[in-house]
């Protein structure tokens, strides 16, 4: 079906708004523009997730995003750095007098863990992720990142939404207003936070901006069910059910007298499909059938370390939602709310490597363990992962301490599954990885591509909002055509 | 973005540096000829350049099919300098010898002969026919940026109704008949005030015979302080405000709240809008100033960091913020696209962005304090008379400065030597504090070297109480750490602290200070007793404050009051006095913060500067304060202080020269009454946005409000009375068909609820609505109090829960666990029209929340106390109280076969999830 909606038919159709205003500009300006008009999703109220096309077919149809909060960095994962070892310990050249974020820099200080190349591609991954870095092959990396901002809630705003202020629709509340869900018995957009809590920016990280509400993220996890999906507590089954078919019959009675309103029968049916959401969100966040050999491949059996335990659990939840048709799917790895500053996240300004020997082993057998089941299960063929974070850090440790700063100029994140290329690697940093040196890159381009992976033209996947034809990608960004499969 | 590279690329694009980019003699020579432009360049623009830079496109901002545009220049500056094509960027573009920029990049390129013809032409002065290209668009030329003329109506019947009724005629539609009495009252009460009305008004309603008993109503919705509630609610979303500073840590913002009340009360009080959006822009040149709360009520990031680059990219994003709200909620043109480049639609220049800049340059996020009113005043005077009465008395008493006497405490290290004594405990009296509750970082108790105060040497330590906060702990004055994180505030202004140690020992010495790191110099303990002894309550002063010189820091240098070497009851009589006027400067300092409000800081600024590009690392040319040089001259200038640039914006915003305030907010107030405006991109009515459904309708209101001397409720009193806003909701299929959304009005059109509402109304049913108007606001939910402030939803709801959710504490980035849902902004982005989603969630929420359920069971005690134990009583009240309406015949039966086989509160919990309560009808 072609999604191009007919304008006329659009303008006459702006009463539930589900679709965003008409393009206003196109009332005066027939003709102009044409390729790159708006594509406006076509949405039915009464079943906003219902799946609908992208603009052109493509090989990724849902997102697993696995977001590293706090600042995770490239020097100690996986931007391999030789120059930074030999020069260990001297002065970087071109730093003097700079300051970033947090001050001045010390010297440039190599990583704590050694790199080894991996798999058949033979790319550089530290030891503090040796279960991701044995994965390499399937990943395409890049290392030539740029951010906007140093600071780490605009940092995080930037990378889920796009802007660097709050209240913009984040990736997945785009995707989702665009695509719908394969599945419309659980949200089409599911944000998972950490065991430990929530990221920085906290819930702009899948807050729907200005897009209707209906395609925000909705955020639970394995320990953290969704927030009053059970019935109330000395609330029977029964009473419960018969509660909802009175409600429905004083509903219908009610829309007797309002024939033909969309926006009565919507709420409708939305409590129809609470009622299944009712049913299959526990079935899906019900891990007791998965097998124990499940369960130890992704580290949630870990007695000795509860936190990694939780992460893993949270990354079957991926998997989970994932293979039923969830749309987008956003884990977070590290979170603010339990001590921040490198304690629960990956901000290690002042003791890096005590701080990431914790988080390593938190991420790395868990996330490595859902990449390899998604492959294992056919999933990657059709899921586009996303490993991302919202900057990178210093090659130098900061002065008169024993971690890194943050460093916006340059920066790791790495793509996997449908549409791109395997074993890959694209842009590089400096010699000692701080600035993107080769085949720069923006965030914006970074989300043009994830947008085209998807078969979405993102200068046509807009919104109109107080006078902007918003988008994803701002007035920017270019897609990465080097990486696409 | 690589804004680094970006800066390096512009200054190789400054135009006098160009020369220097290439080199000069490698351009191929003029043609030696005269050129006809028509007949030999213009055919050479269509071939190689019109593509990317005409009416499709204009890359770089650069447009070369019109004459104006293409001599004029793009964001890079002019590409032609008539007279010299040596110069002119354009020409070594073209030539292929710059390394960075080459035109066209792909496909033809220009060569020798022809690069020449185009020198020549600009060396000749580059002469552009008028009859060759296209026209320039005179953006003035647009429908919301003329004059209004009062539009006469063309039926003789209520202007509003004969506007529409022409355009439902034009598509063969007609008005619906009068709603009912009974929908006409529960629509007015939940359109204009968010609640609906009581059973008893909605009877007294139905049963009113008189002609006038509509008119009537609609003068005591409006005269009802309800009123001002709801609609404030409106105008919050519009100008983004909240009560936390968003991003990273979110902080409360604890003094935002009066100008909440203060646009109630302006509501209200019907404040004239013109005078209203006076007061928001330059309310302290005016004399109300809590609306200037308008100007910072955005998000503010208050992590500044240690790069520069960064603080200077966040002041420019706050001016922004205010540039860009200011353009949208008074004048509805977008303002903020100007920050980059020339608006693409609209007479803006990216000069006018920075004009406007440099009105607000000098307004900074904080609070302020404000002129306390009358009350106040009269409180603060007999407070302040009190004082000085105390300070004549106590005068005998001040110790004699200096001579003699001991150094001064400070902030950052004191030391109280004396005579050896032998002591288990040691207590420490604060009498006198510089500011609020004192601080103690460290308490040292010295015999010798050696410090035995601390808790690792066994000591222990006690309070007469703390001040309850994660950084200070009782802990704290003796872990051996220093510095105000590791520190300890007592309760109250005066206090005790007290270390047992953990043997007697013989002590000499007591060290301790209020921030040895030196940072804090507040919360200085300077009147203080130091006692000891063997056994608890067994004291003997050691040492004390009495014999140190006043303590000096700035504004705090008080009078030191001794009341050692006197009689006993002249030293009670001393003490008491001493008592009484430090409680008495309390209370004054108490009702000094209770003017705080977040309205912003005013300093005057230094000039405004040009940012390239909207690049705060590429300031340009100084930019004279003004507004929109297209519409108006403000007669400003750099020397214009900053409030005088404030009121000269806002006095023309609201002048009779400026058609657009009027006409933006006479559509904001259409909109919430029927669902959408006139104009349905409320906060655009510049080029790019709609044009009105009915252009004379919304003239005819704009000038009628003026007329009206800018009354909003006057202007809703009109609408009110019209048959278009008083006609019925019901639907029908043929008018469906042809205009599905009602967007000409052949019907009430009828939508859910806001969030506020929908939570007043539950309120409002289970009868526990607390009406209690303005001051701060109630919490929805638990904060744990870190640096970055985590918002967690409450569990339990108490009564001082159900305020209206107008007084709720708008949190940034944080929905309200039930209602927020429903499309409720969280006041990061101003919101000139909700969305209006319908989500599983929503449902979810409504069903199960522990707050729809204790109000179900509210609203089913309710019943019982106001119905009795009768099931069809209860429901014929339930039904009057949420719907306005008694239940019919089908339903009754059906309500109460249901609680019998089930419950009340089931049946009250269906009621408050019903569709017709959440609708206005």
């Amino acid at each position: 079906m072609n999604p191009l909606l007919n304008r006329r038919q659009f303008l006459s159709n702006t009463g539930q708004g589900l679709g965003g205003i008409a393009l206003a500009s196109l009332l005066g300006r027939e003709g102009a523009l044409a390729k790159e008009d708006p594509i406006r999703p076509k949405i039915d109220p009464t079943k906003p997730f219902a799946p609908r096309d992208g603009h052109f077919p493509a090989k990724a149809k849902k997102v697993l995003v696995i977001f590293c909060s706090g600042a995770c960095s490239q020097l100690d994962t996986f931007d391999y750095k030789p120059e930074l070892i030999k020069r260990h310990g001297q002065p970087m050249p071109g730093a003097e007098g700079l300051k970033t974020f947090q001050g001045d820099q010390g010297n440039l200080t190599k990583s704590p863990w050694k790199f080894k190349p991996r798999g058949q591609s033979g790319k550089m991954v530290s030891e503090l992720v040796p279960q991701l870095g044995e994965l390499a092959d399937e990943m395409c990396f890049i290392h030539s990142l740029t951010g906007k901002t140093n600071t780490h809630g605009p940092g995080e705003n930037f990378m889920s939404t796009g802007y660097t202020l709050d209240g913009f629709p984040s990736m997945g509340a785009w995707v989702t207003w665009a695509l719908g869900s394969a599945n419309d018995e659980l949200p089409a957009y599911v944000a998972i936070p950490d065991p430990r809590g929530t990221p920085q920016s906290s819930i702009n990280n899948w807050g729907p901006g200005f897009l209707p509400a209906a395609f925000q993220g909705t955020d639970f996890n394995a320990s953290k069910p969704l927030r009053n999906l059970t019935r109330p507590a000395g609330v029977s089954a029964k009473s419960d059910l018969a509660t909802r078919s009175f409600l429905q019959r004083l509903n219908e009675r009610h829309l007797e007298k309002f024939p033909g309103d969309t926006e009565l029968a919507a709420r409708i049916s939305s409590y129809q499909l609470a009622a299944r959401m009712q049913l299959s969100v526990p079935e899906v966040t019900d891990l007791s059938t998965e097998k124990a050999s499940t369960l130890k491949a992704y580290g949630a059996d870990d007695a000795t370390n509860p936190i990694k335990a939780g992460f893993a659990k949270n990354c079957i939840l991926a998997r989970r939602l994932l293979e039923k048709g969830v749309r987008f799917v956003q884990l977070f790895n590290g979170a603010y709310q339990t001590g921040g500053e490198g304690v629960s996240n990956w901000d290690g300004h002042k003791v890096l490597h005590q701080q990431y020997a914790k988080h390593g082993p938190v991420l790395d057998q868990p996330a490595a363990a859902l990449l390899r089941d998604l492959k294992q299960r056919g999933l990657l063929k059709d899921t586009l992962v996303v490993w991302c974070t919202e900057f990178g850090r210093m090659p130098t440790f900061q002065k008169g301490a024993s971690g890194r700063d943050h460093n916006p100029e340059g920066f790791t994140a790495w793509l996997a599954g449908a549409g791109v290329k395997r074993g890959h690697t694209y842009g590089a940093t400096d010699a000692f990885g701080w600035k993107a040196e080769k085949d720069v890159a923006t965030v914006y381009d970074f989300h043009a591509t994830i947008l085209h992976l998807l078969g979405l033209n993102h200068k046509r996947l807009t919104y109109y909002h107080n006078g902007f034809e918003r988008r994803l990608t701002d007035v920017h960004g270019h897609v990465i055509e080097d990486i696409l499969a | 973005m690589n804004g680094r590279a970006h800066s390096l690329l512009i200054v190789g694009l400054t135009a006098n540096l160009w020369a220097f980019a290439i080199d000069l003699e490698e351009l191929p020579p003029p043609a030696n000829q005269v050129v006809d432009f028509k007949k030999e360049i213009w055919p050479l623009f269509q071939k190689h350049c019109v593509k990317c830079h005409g009416p499709d496109q204009q890359k770089s901002g650069y447009r070369i099919d019109i004459a104006e545009l293409a001599l004029e220049g793009g964001e890079m500056g002019e590409a032609i300098i008539p007279g010299n094509s040596a110069k002119s960027p354009m020409i070594h573009f073209i030539s292929g010898l710059d390394e960075e920029i080459v035109m066209p990049p792909k496909g033809d390129p220009f060569n020798a002969k022809t690069v020449g013809l185009i020198r020549a032409w600009i060396d000749q002065g580059a002469d552009w026919p008028e009859d060759v290209g296209a026209k320039a668009v005179d953006r003035m030329d647009h429908w919301a940026f003329k004059k209004i003329t009062w539009p006469v109506s063309p039926r003789f019947m209520h202007p509003i109704d004969a506007f529409v009724k022409v355009r439902l005629e034009s598509k063969g539609l007609e008005f619906n008949p009068r709603a009912d009495k009974r929908t006409l009252i529960r629509r007015l009460y939940l359109v204009m005030h968010g609640l609906p009305p009581s059973p008893e008004e909605v009877e007294a309603f139905v049963n009113n015979p008189q002609r006038d008993a509509y008119s009537k109503l609609v003068d005591k919705v409006l005269a009802s302080p309800r009123y001002g509630e709801r609609w404030a609610t409106h105008w919050l979303d519009l100008v983004r405000f909240g009560e936390s500073h968003g991003f990273e840590t979110n902080r409360e913002r604890i003094h935002a709240w009066p100008y909440r009340d203060w646009v109630i009360r302006a509501l209200n009080e019907d404040k004239p809008y013109n005078q209203f959006v006076r007061e928001q822009l330059a309310g302290d040149a005016l004399g109300d100033p809590i609306g200037t709360g308008f100007l910072v009520a955005g998000p503010h990031d208050i992590v500044k960091g240690q790069s520069p680059e960064l603080g200077r990219m966040q002041r420019a994003n706050e001016l922004d913020d205010m540039i860009n709200t200011t353009g949208t909620v008074f004048l509805g043109l977008t303002t903020g696209c100007a920050r980059c480049h020339n608006h693409k639609f609209d007479p803006i220049s990216q000069q006018d962005y920075y004009a406007l800049k440099g009105i607000f340059e000098g307004v900074k996020h904080a609070d302020r304090n404000l002129p306390p009113n009358d009350d106040t005043k009269a409180k603060m005077a007999n407070l302040q008379k009190r004082v000085g009465e105390l300070k004549a008395q106590l005068a005998k008493f001040i110790a004699p400065a200096g001579q003699g006497k001991r150094p001064a405490v400070t902030a950052q290290h004191n030391i109280d030597p004396f005579p050896a004594v032998e002591a288990r405990f040691v207590r420490f009296t604060i009498t006198r504090s510089t500011s609020s509750q004192p601080c103690i970082d460290e308490l040292e108790i010295f015999s010798g070297d050696k410090n035995l105060a601390l808790a690792s040497q066994g000591a222990k330590a006690s309070s007469g109480g703390d001040f309850k906060h994660p950084l200070h702990k009782l802990a704290h004055i003796n872990d051996g750490q220093y510095g105000n994180t590791k520190s300890w505030i007592a309760a109250g202004h005066t206090g005790w602290v007290q270390i047992e140690l953990a043997a007697p020992a013989r002590i000499d010495r007591i060290e301790w200070a209020r921030d040895r790191q030196g940072k804090y110099g507040d919360r200085v303990p300077i009147g203080y007793r130091i006692e000891a002894g063997l056994k608890e309550g067994k004291w003997k002063t050691i040492t004390s404050s009495a014999d140190r010189q006043p303590f000096k820091s700035g504004q705090s240098a008080k009078p030191v009051y001794a009341f050692d070497n006197l009689p006993k009851a002249e030293t009670e009589r001393g003490q008491q006095l001493l008592a009484e006027l430090q409680e008495t400067e309390q209370q004054l300092k108490i009702l000094h913060n209770s003017t705080k409000a977040y309205v912003g800081t005013f300093a005057q600024p230094g000039p405004t500067r040009l940012f390239y590009r909207g690049d705060p690392e590429s300031p340009r040319d100084a930019i004279t304060p003004g507004a929109l040089a297209k519409f108006v001259s403000l007669k400003i200038d750099a020397k214009t202080s900053e409030q005088k640039r404030r009121l000269a914006l806002a006095d023309w915003i609201v002048s009779d020269t400026n058609p657009l305030a009027r006409r933006v907010i006479v559509n904001r107030i259409w909109q919430h009454h029927f669902g959408a405006g006139l104009v349905d991109t409320p906060n655009d009515f510049g080029r790019n946005g709609v044009a009105p459904t009915h252009p004379q309708l919304l003239d005819w209101l704009a000038s009628t409000f003026v007329s009206d001397g800018w009354s909003l409720k006057k202007l809703h009193r009109r609408i009110l009375l019209t048959q278009t806003w008083q006609q019925s909701s019901r639907p029908h299929a043929k008018a469906l068909k042809i205009d599905a959304a009602s967007r000409l009005l052949w019907r009430f059109p009828t939508r859910r609820l806001e969030a506020e509402a929908i939570r007043d109304s539950m309120l409002h049913a289970s009868g526990v609505l607390d009406l209690k108007m303005g001051g701060p606001g109630f919490s929805g939910f638990e904060v744990q109090m870190e640096n970055v402030r985590h918002f967690f939803p409450k569990k339990n709801y108490s009564p001082a829960d159900w305020r209206r959710m107008v007084y709720m504490t708008k949190v940034r980035q944080e929905q309200e666990s039930v209602f927020g849902a429903f499309d409720c902004p969280d006041a990061s982005q101003g919101v000139p029209k909700r969305s209006r989603s319908t989500t599983p969630l929503q449902a979810l929420n409504l069903l199960n929340s522990s707050f729809v359920m204790q109000q179900a069971g509210l609203f089913a005690k309710r019943l019982q106390t106001d119905a009795g134990a009768v099931p069809q009583k209860q429901i014929t009240r339930a039904f009057t109280l949420c719907f306005n309406r008694p239940p019919n015949d089908s339903e009754l039966m059906d309500a109460t076969a249901f609680i019998k086989a089930e419950s009340l509160p089931a049946f009250t919990r269906a009621m408050l999830n019903a569709n017709e309560f959440l609708f206005v009808p």
